[in-house]
């Protein structure tokens, strides 16, 4: 019995680094119905950059959230502005911001290749060799303090899009563009900043997957898969969804994991898509989908 | 003249004209009905006015200035609000969080609670469910908070495109008492109705369009006694003379 | 004699009863026009007949024989040819493949025919020149007028040699030169003894073309009469003004 419990909070703790991941994905699925293949590497992009900080500066690497979010967010409306208006408003956007977004995923991988070499790589800060004890369990330090500040970004990014003005625009894009732009929202501005903030999402991700995992530059082919999975899982476009769904496969991977061996944990996400799109391919919170 | 359309063609795209030369003219505190047989481009006239469409021909005068070639949101802000037959409502917002968005081109934050209130007073119903998501609302409750979202940017002019499209009868009277209270709050209103008989009886003057120009026009409560109509809707009773003709065996074509 | 009998049939869409207990029947040799206000159930009545939909409840009869929600593949083959509101044209193809591709084939052994067959062309290029398109049947499709794409849409139906054919709206967008080439082309196929089921909105086509013509509104029969029957009932003029 103690050993599951054990297993719930491991799970529990690499889902909230997976629902940070998932809800940059969604933001830019959801407002501008981009498929940001290159998401994962943009993940793995802040992740170097945060290494190379810890390297180099010794900067804790929860710390470098603080510089590679606002970077990640120039970064993301510069390539936003300068990449996606090329492909306009034609009926085959979303499939056109798949092959855009492979390519540009490559071009990352390529320079990151090329800045760091292949070489594995991972910060080591020194909790991520302790844990803490809450009664017969224990708690690695490094999952549960990604987990906490993962769950503080994801709590700012909840009360930001309930109760600012700007949220509620980006929430009222998402759920119906033609509205939003009949009250006079811009939504390219709109669209702009959440590409930002989707990115800036990222960049805080990238933080913690540099000491919570060992990573190379190809590495993020395999994210990719789970993110997308996730957020198929929640149903894309739902911000809770994709929450809810990275607790939910984390805990399931994590299970599958202690049961049959650790080889076996990936298959969860890929399982869970293929069951999810036979069975409910809106997801559990998403919408059905229109043509 | 609030709104003064002078012989405006229109289509979609680079499709054929729906509008063939359609003039009207709406006077401030008034209510209108246009009415017309299926495609007669009612619709499209609307969407015109508001700018989702360019017209080919023709002006569109509002308050003494040329609208062509506006965009939506510029013809938003000189007063015209338009709700389109889908309502456009954002599903998962609440009615408040819809009637915020509707607002948000308002900078001041006050003045649109203010606005949120007073249109409280006009729907109450709304009121009760203000932290309803939309799409938990009933076809006429949506229908009424879509109407609440035009007023909060206190309009000139309101356009009503088929508002009481897909729902059933007893739900349509809501929005047309919804819509006779806008009237009563001296809103003006132009309305595009299928449901002939229900629209006009909600306005003061009624124009009559059939494939894409005017036909006629006059008193709302009166039109629908003008035998033109049953013809409009129901062919001229010439027309069942062709089908006589074309059994002689002089005419036609042969088979294939 | 009844070609087509619809009997009680009811198909509802989610919480909307979109046909609602409709019944009425199509007599062979007969231009029978379908009209009614929007929303009255025309075009699902349309679907369900040629069988892209399945009715709730009631039956069809096409020729006495129950079509039970045969799909559309197998209901063209029983005779039943439809034509569409919105031109559905093969853009990619020319005006003369779009209508050899209709021709029906029978089972295996034309799998291994080759890919045009000549009385497959010559009787396309006859249909092409009944509905005077013959000089454009090299032109790709796409390049048509609207009008031209609604005259192809019937030499498409026509190649499947339908005893009935299904017309949705064949005078929309059309201009007045086209249209009356389209309503000489159907009366001269009715001659010859096709049955014509047409729902339009365009009462000098209907009032002209058609006789008997049924009235549906809220999914169901309201009237069936010659045209002047229906043009002088009251209660047709109700339903397309709207309840009181």
């Amino acid at each position: 019995m103690i050993q599951l419990v054990q297993v719930l909070l491991l799970g529990l703790m690499l889902g909230g680094v997976y629902a940070l991941m998932a809800s940059g994905l969604t933001l830019i699925f959801g407002v501008m119905r981009i498929v940001n293949i290159a998401h994962a590497a943009f993940i793995l992009f802040a992740a170097y950059l945060a290494f190379w900080a810890f390297k180099i500066y010794h900067i804790d690497p929860m710390v470098s959230v603080l510089f590679t979010m606002p970077l990640m967010f120039f970064l993301g409306m510069g390539i936003y502005k300068l990449v996606f208006p090329r492909i306009g408003e034609s009926r085959q956007f979303t499939s056109m911001t798949v092959l855009l977004t492979f390519s540009l995923a490559l071009i990352v991988e390529g320079v990151m290749g090329f800045l760091y070499s292949g070489i594995y790589r991972s910060a080591n800060p020194p909790y991520t060799t302790r844990a803490l004890l809450l009664g017969p369990f224990y708690l690695p330090a490094a999952q549960l303090y990604a987990t906490l500040l993962s769950l503080i970004l994801l709590g700012v990014l909840f009360l930001f899009l309930r109760f600012t003005r700007t949220g509620r625009a980006i929430r009222a894009t998402m759920q119906n563009r033609t509205a939003a732009q009949i009250v006079g929202v811009d939504v390219e501005r709109i669209s702009t900043l959440a590409f930002g903030i989707g990115m800036a999402l990222a960049g805080a991700s990238g933080s913690l997957v540099s000491f919570l995992f060992t990573f190379f530059p190809a590495k993020h082919w395999q994210w990719i898969g789970t993110l997308l999975a996730l957020i198929v899982l929640g149903g894309m476009g739902s911000l809770s969804g994709s929450v809810v769904g990275a607790f939910l496969l984390a805990v399931v991977a994590a299970y599958l994991g202690h049961f049959y061996g650790p080889t076996w944990s990936p298959i969860t996400f890929y399982l869970a898509l293929f069951l999810i799109l036979l069975i409910r391919p809106q997801g559990l919170f998403g919408k059905k989908l229109e043509a | 003249m609030l709104l003064a359309v002078e012989n405006v063609t229109a289509g979609y795209g680079a499709g054929p004209n729906i509008l063939e030369g359609v003039s009207i003219e709406v006077e401030q505190g008034k209510s209108y009905c246009i009415i017309g047989p299926n495609g007669a481009g009612k619709s499209t006239l609307l969407r015109t006015i508001c700018g989702l469409l360019r017209p080919r021909s023709g002006r569109i005068i509002f308050k003494g200035e040329v609208l062509n070639g506006l965009r939506p949101d510029q013809i938003l802000r000189r007063g015209i609000c338009f709700v389109p037959q889908d309502r456009s409502l954002f599903p998962e917002m609440t009615v408040r969080e819809n009637l915020l968005m509707a607002g948000y081109s308002l900078t001041n934050k006050r003045e649109l609670e203010d606005r949120i209130q007073a249109v409280f007073e006009v729907f109450p119903a709304l009121k009760e469910r203000r932290s309803q998501p939309a799409q938990t609302l009933s076809g006429g409750e949506q229908q009424m908070l879509a109407m609440a979202r035009a007023l909060i940017l206190k309009p000139d002019l309101v356009m009503l495109d088929e508002p009481s499209l897909g729902l059933a009868p007893m739900v349509a009277a809501q929005v047309f008492e919804s819509i006779r209270r806008l009237k009563a709050l001296g809103m003006t209103v132009l309305l595009v109705e299928q449901n002939a008989r229900k629209g006009l009886e909600c306005a003061d003057w009624g124009y009559v369009l059939d494939l894409g120009r005017n036909r006629f026009q006059g008193p709302a409560h009166m039109l629908l006694r003008d035998p033109q109509i049953a013809e409009l809707y129901l062919g001229r009773r010439m027309d069942t003379r062709r089908r006589e003709q074309s059994r002689s065996p002089e005419q036609g074509v042969e088979g294939p | 004699m009844a070609l087509l009998e619809l009997i009680e049939v009811t198909k509802r869409f989610g919480g909307l009863t979109a046909v609602d207990r409709c019944s009425f029947t199509v007599e062979e040799g007969t231009i029978t026009g379908l009209i009614g206000p929007n929303g009255a159930g025309k075009t699902t009545v349309f679907n369900l007949i040629s069988g892209l939909i399945r009715p709730d409840s009631g039956k069809i009869l096409f020729a006495g024989e129950e079509l039970n929600g045969k799909p559309p593949h197998m209901t063209t083959r029983m005779g039943i040819g439809r034509t569409f509101q919105i031109a559905r044209e093969f853009q990619e193809m020319t005006v003369l493949e779009n209508v050899i591709v209709h021709a029906q084939t029978r089972g295996l052994p034309d799998l291994f025919k080759g890919s045009i067959l000549r009385e497959e062309r010559e009787k396309a290029m006859g249909l092409l020149e009944f509905v005077g398109l013959a000089h454009l049947a090299h032109e790709e499709a796409r390049k048509l007028s609207y009008g031209q794409k609604k005259l192809l849409e019937l030499a498409s139906a026509l190649m499947a040699d339908p005893k009935l054919i299904l017309l949705d709206e064949p005078a929309g967008g059309v201009n007045p030169r086209l249209l009356d080439a389209i309503m000489e082309r159907i009366e001269a196929l009715n001659r010859r003894g096709t049955t014509f089921l047409i729902i339009e909105h365009r009462m000098e086509l209907v009032m002209g073309l058609c006789n008997p013509v049924i009235v549906m509104a809220y999914g169901r029969v309201l009237a069936k009469g010659t045209p002047e029957e229906i043009q002088g009932d009251p209660r047709v003029l109700d339903a397309y003004l709207g309840a009181a």
